[in-house]
């Protein structure tokens, strides 16, 4: 066992900050910062900027135009990346659709779409939850049924809390292909174009004041057949995929350190000297290594060879969980009315134990799969 | 980075795992550690030691999922690394033979585990020092020869060598809730030579904390067994007992419980594996601290979730003497507790909190 990062993740790790350093444009720092939220151009350009140096998609093997780093270079990555104060980098396409239709999808599919989710030409939403189907992800109502001449499905129904619909290009959409099949065997992965005739996005304020998430419609939506991704009614194991790699990314650990290391500024900042909150603190960063270094485990196990599994629920649990005391603390330490973006950022961060599958959704997870109860 | 167990290592853990799985109550078994070469890890390798705080906490985990009540924190790793970093090998070597047995008695009653809050005086006499004073919850003295005690001389906190046996060194056992050994010695003006002295004048309390931090370490790795054990017991308890015609396990409200418990378990095992490793790697004492007080507090708090849990599932019979859990549960306790409990561990990992080296990111 050696804890230690070798020379080359050290050289690496100083290539990543001096590059985000001298390259991230001042006027998204500060947004970032302040916890401001961000326009799709701010998005697009340190995209772009990225994309320049070959590093848009972290994640990614060479094959598809990625870095092909190994799990410890990508752990490095995000953690300058966010202790940067780079915009976090849009999950949707680059790591959520991406690696279905890298391994799922067919060769047109990955030169169709793969290039322009690389260089930031599109962007994506992710269609899962329905107002009908939350947790219960797989009672989802909305239909494709193939037309007449057997080329296009029809879609009709409705998403729900589309992060970014608003922006998107494309949505991939789990639909029922197969009504009479059992909950999960009936569902197909699609791929929707947001321009098509019938799709339409309202959008939903949340309490935090902000427009984030909106609600998509589909009405006599008309897509070729050859947008589905993998075989028909197949669609869950696509999904079930997908969101283990969404389960991963959503520990949060450097964004947390970065939180912990700016409500440490503010109090120093506003000269407030109380040992309880303090130890409240302490805490919390006690926990928050606790889970950095369990990441670093996972991230050895993956080195090794492993897929992310169930263990990435303990991730997603703890992760959420020490973003929102962070979000809770600083408003506890300053007040609502010190700064005004504290109280809108807590607001916004209860989402954090309610998606990418609810905290107790993982539990259940941890319980069966891990425990096997 | 590498988590990876080198072949030797493996082969410690099974032959622990071994031990510590077969029958071992009521025993010494110093005799099969030092056979077993247990006593020898972390020493120097001439003197026929071998490893360092891996090897302690592959053992040591296996030592808490067996719930072996031994005195091997306290006479191995804390004695052990204070004669090895005073260099003392004289003694180290006889320690590491099994020949000779090292209690460290530091605690006093005022203290709270402050190991630098140190009342017991050395007073200078001739060519040696005469030490008074009382230390509280002293670890396993009983099968000890030989006590390292801390003492005031002068402005300095000195470490001294005291013969268990010496006049006006005084034992009061009591019983702990464990069964470890433990008590109060109170030393009545009992002189030693001036070569009983560990530390070079000035550098006592910086052996003591060396010690404690890697019995620290010790401790956090038994905790993890301890916490380990509980949970796969709760785990199956739960797939077996039924109520209400279906096995508790089934319940959504228990399930959740026993998934926190997991998620908490593994929160403790990688402080645990952390502070091994800072111990392996260790720069300097400060950020040595702050990493072993982090360790503790983790593991403190999270056995404490893993052991209460475990009791509430298993309802009344993890209340009962005659079942294993209740047991784990109680050494759990004193864990927590042990060389410092979760305040005392907070507020030094407070304090030696490193100074800052980014920028100040909010301009």
């Amino acid at each position: 066992m050696d804890l230690a990062f070798s020379p080359e993740d050290l050289a690496f790790r100083d290539e990543v900050r001096a590059f985000i350093q001298t390259r991230m444009p001042d006027d998204i720092r500060r947004k970032v910062q302040a916890g401001d939220h961000l326009a799709k151009d701010d998005y697009y350009r340190w995209h772009r900027i990225l994309f320049e140096r070959g590093w848009s998609a972290p994640n990614w093997p060479k094959e598809y135009g990625g870095p092909g780093w190994n799990a410890v270079q990508r752990h490095i990555f995000y953690e300058e990346h966010a202790f940067g104060w780079a915009p976090r980098m849009l999950p949707f396409g680059l790591s959520m659709v991406a690696p279905v239709i890298m391994e799922f999808g067919n060769d047109e599919q990955r030169a169709r779409y793969l290039p322009k989710i690389l260089s930031g030409e599109e962007f994506w939403c992710q269609g899962y939850s329905e107002p009908g189907a939350g947790s219960d992800l797989a009672s989802l109502q909305t239909r494709a049924v193939k037309n007449e001449t057997g080329d296009k499905y029809v879609i009709n129904g409705t998403k729900t809390w589309i992060t970014m619909a608003q922006w998107a290009d494309w949505i991939f959409v789990l639909a029922r292909t197969d009504p009479n099949a059992k909950k999960q065997e009936g569902i197909s992965f699609i791929l929707v174009d947001m321009r098509t005739p019938g799709v339409t996005v309202r959008p939903i304020q949340t309490i935090d004041g902000g427009h984030e998430i909106n609600e998509v419609h589909f009405e006599n939506v008309e897509v070729p057949v050859t947008n589905r991704v993998g075989d028909e009614s197949a669609g869950w194991t696509y999904a079930k995929f997908l969101l283990e790699h969404e389960r991963t990314g959503t520990a949060g650990i450097a964004g947390c350190r970065g939180a912990l290391q700016q409500l440490r500024d503010l109090i120093a900042e506003a000269s407030i000297d109380d040992p309880r909150l303090e130890e409240r603190i302490a805490l919390v960063e006690i926990e928050l290594e606790a889970l950095a270094f369990t990441e670093l485990r996972t991230l050895a196990a993956e080195s090794a060879g492993k897929r992310p599994g169930p263990e990435s629920s303990i991730l997603k649990i703890k992760g959420t969980e020490i973003q929102q005391a962070l979000s809770e603390l600083s408003l506890d330490a300053l007040g609502p009315y010190a700064e005004s973006h504290l109280a809108p950022r807590y607001f916004n961060y209860r989402k954090t134990s309610i998606y990418a599958g609810s905290n107790e959704i993982q539990k259940n997870i941890i319980a069966k799969r891990i425990l096997k109860l | 980075m590498d988590f990876t167990l080198s072949p030797e290592q493996l082969l410690i853990k099974d032959s622990v795992a071994r031990f510590a799985s077969g029958e071992h109550a009521g025993g010494d078994h110093w005799k099969t550690f030092g056979e077993l070469g247990w006593l020898a890890i972390g020493a120097p390798e001439d003197l026929g030691g071998f490893g360092g705080p891996i090897e302690t906490l592959l053992l040591m985990e296996q030592f808490g999922r067996g719930l072996v009540v031994a005195p091997y924190v306290s006479q191995v790793v804390f004695a052990g690394t204070i004669l090895k970093a005073a260099e003392r090998l004289d003694v180290l070597e006889q320690l590491a033979e099994g020949k000779q047995r090292v209690a460290v008695a530091y605690e006093e009653q005022h203290a709270r585990y402050d190991p630098s809050a140190v009342a017991t005086s050395a007073v200078r006499d001739g060519d040696g020092y005469v030490i008074t004073g009382t230390k509280v919850r002293v670890l396993d003295p009983t099968t000890a020869n030989t006590l390292i005690v801390s003492a005031r001389a002068g402005d300095d906190v000195a470490l001294f060598l005291v013969p268990a046996d010496a006049p006006n060194v005084h034992r009061t056992p009591f019983s702990a809730e464990d069964g470890h050994d433990v008590a109060d010695v109170r030393f009545d003006g009992v002189r030693v030579d001036a070569s009983a002295r560990l530390d070079a004048a000035g550098g006592g309390l910086a052996l003591l904390e060396r010690g404690l931090d890697h019995a620290v370490a010790a401790l956090c790795a038994e905790g993890l067994g301890l916490m380990s054990l509980m949970l796969e017991a709760t785990v199956d308890y739960a797939k077996q007992r039924q109520q209400f015609g279906v096995p508790i396990g089934s319940f959504q409200a228990l399930q959740h419980r026993m998934a926190e418990m997991f998620s908490e378990l593994e929160l403790a095992r990688s402080m645990a594996y952390f502070a091994a490793m800072t111990l392996e790697n260790e720069t300097d004492p400060r950020a040595r601290a702050h990493g072993i007080s982090a360790a503790k507090v983790q593991v403190a708090r999270s056995g404490r979730f893993v052991g209460q849990g475990a009791i509430q599932i298993h309802g009344g019979i993890g209340m009962s003497e005659e079942y294993k859990v209740g047991h784990y549960f109680k050494r759990m306790t004193m864990v927590e507790r042990l060389l410092g409990d979760t305040t005392f561990h907070l507020n030094r990992f407070i304090a030696t909190a490193p100074v800052p080296q980014r920028e100040p990111v909010h301009a």
